[in-house]
């Protein structure tokens, strides 16, 4: 009887100790205001939706998950003034959504850690460090769109790039796919406040190009797909990946080009996503978040779900997450089973290559494999 | 893959229709500026949330399927509203501040507008049909839409009237009487608040004019206003303050930036942009030294 006293007093005290234990502090950088808006919020949200499902199933090792969030409205100074925060606060990851020149400001700040993890697909993370890239990177993603140009024989391609640092590294990128290739190819440069895009567009149209890339990320981009349409312009236009989302296609559903394509992971068409536990984990995230949010879920969620499944499996694989070098070994160890399978090395922090990428095309009222009109 | 199918366009002729599409709407947040000036002596830094809220009002009201007149009507009049509470509730109570004072209160009104205007739509842009469709007129190797032609001519019409207004109408000859001497034209029997007011709600309607007029070929979203403050102000500030200088700088300013986008890049829009309005505030301070009758 003493016995049986002693085990249920142990087991109740064990019971309270597991739901009194600290949370897992997550750190998460996100432009929830200024011009990138678009692309933190999003992010963000599927962060925190994942953060309540966690929770919602009694957390991870009895320990529930808290967000630290920030807001760096997409402005470097602010992202470092977030990134300190965040240390300061212990967060045991940061999971960085902002874009080009933010992250950059705040690698410095990790460079002993903690693990940061990046959604920026112009940043090229040293294995060194313990900075992750949870996207393809910037030039992947032009390599995939220039394979795809290339097998559907276009001969002659536009560009819109914005004067922002994003849209510095995707002109450099794109001067290494294109410039080395036989394809021809224009540039025009725009402000990333600018209204009008009819300028920008007339001057690469001059040339008489096939397609028109923009690889103008957030809001800019409608300004791009509604002066297109102003022009009256016919061929067909590719937008950012940041820019695949149904918040986007309701801004221009009145100024639809003819042909509107974008580049994003596989996960977009999850038809085509080979692997079962892959296409199941899609699914799952798809039909709870829709009853979570009341809204379907677009590439940017995906892209945060993606950041918060690499978060989910070192708080779940890692004995001591705060342990910045435990956690770095992990990552480069085990493979992450997100929206797409995820594998880091000790020689690459990288996870995702131009096999991940797909081009893809907006038709009856969804994003699909993309198909060149003949 | 076949060709493009697209008509060869023409850079210069685009960046003059672009330009004089843009320097439309920097003319009729000029001449808002310029009305409240004129009655307040204040610089009114909330001017381009008039532009934000008659955008934003007009998609949200697009958005719930009314007729697409009544939802611009309702974003001119929240514009209007907006422009008339801010002189109502922010600056007539506080008449004895320092002008200084008073720019400041406005600029602290622009900032509370476009966080209420986060929280209300968030921080996707937004936008409604246009009011004329079509094809592109094409003119000289350049597109103008339907709707960029519209907005020109009403919108130059609308900024062209209020010089007009100004010089030969009763209500325009209070204005200026307010804007030369309160005091004395409160003797004369102006009533200066109910012009002042009428003035914001002219300036604030002005501003969604504006938005109704190009959102529809662009975007809106909460922070649109700040930058549409900035353009109105260097158009009215070029034109020194004047009605009807302020216009044609409006559009001017337009003209260039079109410009000087298409031939030295979108990199040197803000350094020549703002070099020419350093450039215009030395010479008018030249003038007052020297004996000018040009005021900034």
């Amino acid at each position: 009887m003493k016995n049986l006293l002693a085990m249920t007093l142990f087991g109740v005290t064990a019971a309270c100790s597991a739901t009194a234990a600290e949370p897992f502090n997550v750190g998460v950088i996100a432009p929830t205001s200024g011009p990138v808006a678009t692309v933190g919020v999003r992010q963000l949200d599927a962060i925190r939706w994942w953060q309540q499902d966690v929770n919602g199933k009694g957390g991870i090792k009895g320990r529930s998950v808290e967000l630290i969030t920030c807001d760096d409205q997409g402005n470097p100074e602010v992202a470092v003034t977030c990134a300190r925060n965040l240390i300061d606060k212990h967060a045991v990851l940061i999971l960085n959504c902002s874009v080009t020149g933010p992250v950059r400001a705040t690698l410095p700040l990790v460079k002993d850690g903690p693990v940061m993890i990046v959604a920026s697909p112009a940043i090229l993370p040293d294995p060194s460090t313990y900075v992750f890239q949870g996207m393809p990177t910037d030039l992947d993603m032009t390599r995939a769109l220039y394979d795809f140009l290339n097998r559907n024989g276009v001969t002659r391609v536009a560009m819109i790039a914005a004067t922002d640092a994003t849209g510095e590294v995707a002109v450099q990128d794109a001067n290494k796919v294109f410039g080395a290739s036989t394809m021809k190819f224009a540039l025009s440069r725009i402000d990333l406040k600018a209204n009008d895009a009819s300028v920008q567009l007339a001057k690469v149209m001059s040339d008489n190009p096939q397609v028109l890339y923009s690889s103008y990320s957030g809001g800019g981009a409608i300004t791009v797909v509604k002066s297109f349409t102003n022009l009256g312009l016919t061929i067909p236009l590719i937008v950012n990946n940041a820019n695949a989302t149904d918040a986007f296609i309701d801004v221009v559903k009145n100024d639809m080009p003819p042909v509107l394509m974008s580049i994003g992971l596989q996960s977009m068409v999850p038809e085509d996503v080979a692997d079962a536990k892959t296409r199941e984990h899609i699914d799952y995230f798809k039909k709870s978040y829709l009853a979570w949010k009341h809204e379907p879920d677009d590439q940017l969620n995906q892209l945060g779900l993606l950041l918060a499944d690499i978060a989910d499996s070192v708080l779940r694989g890692v004995p001591d997450p705060a342990d910045p070098k435990a956690v770095k070994t992990f990552l480069e160890s085990t493979p992450i089973n997100s929206v797409q399978p995820v594998h880091y090395s000790p020689d690459n922090h990288i996870g995702l290559k131009t096999d991940n990428v797909v081009v893809v095309q907006y038709k009856d009222g969804h994003w699909a494999k993309a198909e060149m009109p003949k | 893959m076949g060709e493009s199918g697209n008509a060869e366009m023409n850079p210069l002729s685009q960046a003059v229709i672009s330009g004089l599409m843009m320097g439309t709407v920097y003319a009729l947040l000029a001449t808002g500026l310029v009305i409240v000036y004129h009655t307040s002596q204040i610089m009114n830094i909330a001017h381009g949330e008039a532009y934000a809220v008659g955008g934003i009002v007009s998609a949200v009201m697009a958005g719930l399927s009314l007729p697409l007149w009544l939802a611009l009507a309702a974003g001119v009049a929240a514009a209007a509203a907006f422009a008339v509470a801010l002189e109502w509730l922010m600056l007539r109570p506080r008449r004895d501040w320092s002008i200084n004072g008073l720019i400041l209160v406005t600029l602290a009104v622009a900032f509370f507008m476009r966080g209420v205007l986060n929280l209300w739509v968030g921080a996707d842009p937004l936008s409604f049909p246009r009011l004329v469709s079509g094809r592109a007129l094409r003119i000289a190797g350049g597109a103008l839409p339907p709707q960029g032609l519209l907005l020109i001519i009403v919108g130059l019409a609308a900024a062209l009237a209020v010089p007009l207004f100004l010089a030969a109408t009763r209500p325009g000859r209070q204005l200026r009487a307010v804007a030369e001497n309160p005091d004395a034209a409160a003797l004369m029997g102006v009533n200066v608040d109910r012009t002042r007011t009428m003035a914001f709600a002219v300036a604030g309607a002005y501003g969604a004019l504006g938005a109704v007029l190009l959102v529809p070929l662009i975007s809106v979203d909460f922070q649109s206003g700040l930058g549409m403050t900035m353009r109105g102000f260097i158009a009215a500030a070029l034109g020194g303050m004047s009605p009807l200088p302020a216009v044609l700088c409006g559009v001017g300013l337009g003209l260039a930036e079109a410009l000087v986008n298409t031939y030295l890049g979108a990199l040197a829009q803000d350094p020549i942009v703002f070099l020419a309005l350093i450039g215009v505030a030395l010479w008018q301070s030249r003038m007052i030294r020297f004996g000018g009758s040009l005021r900034a």
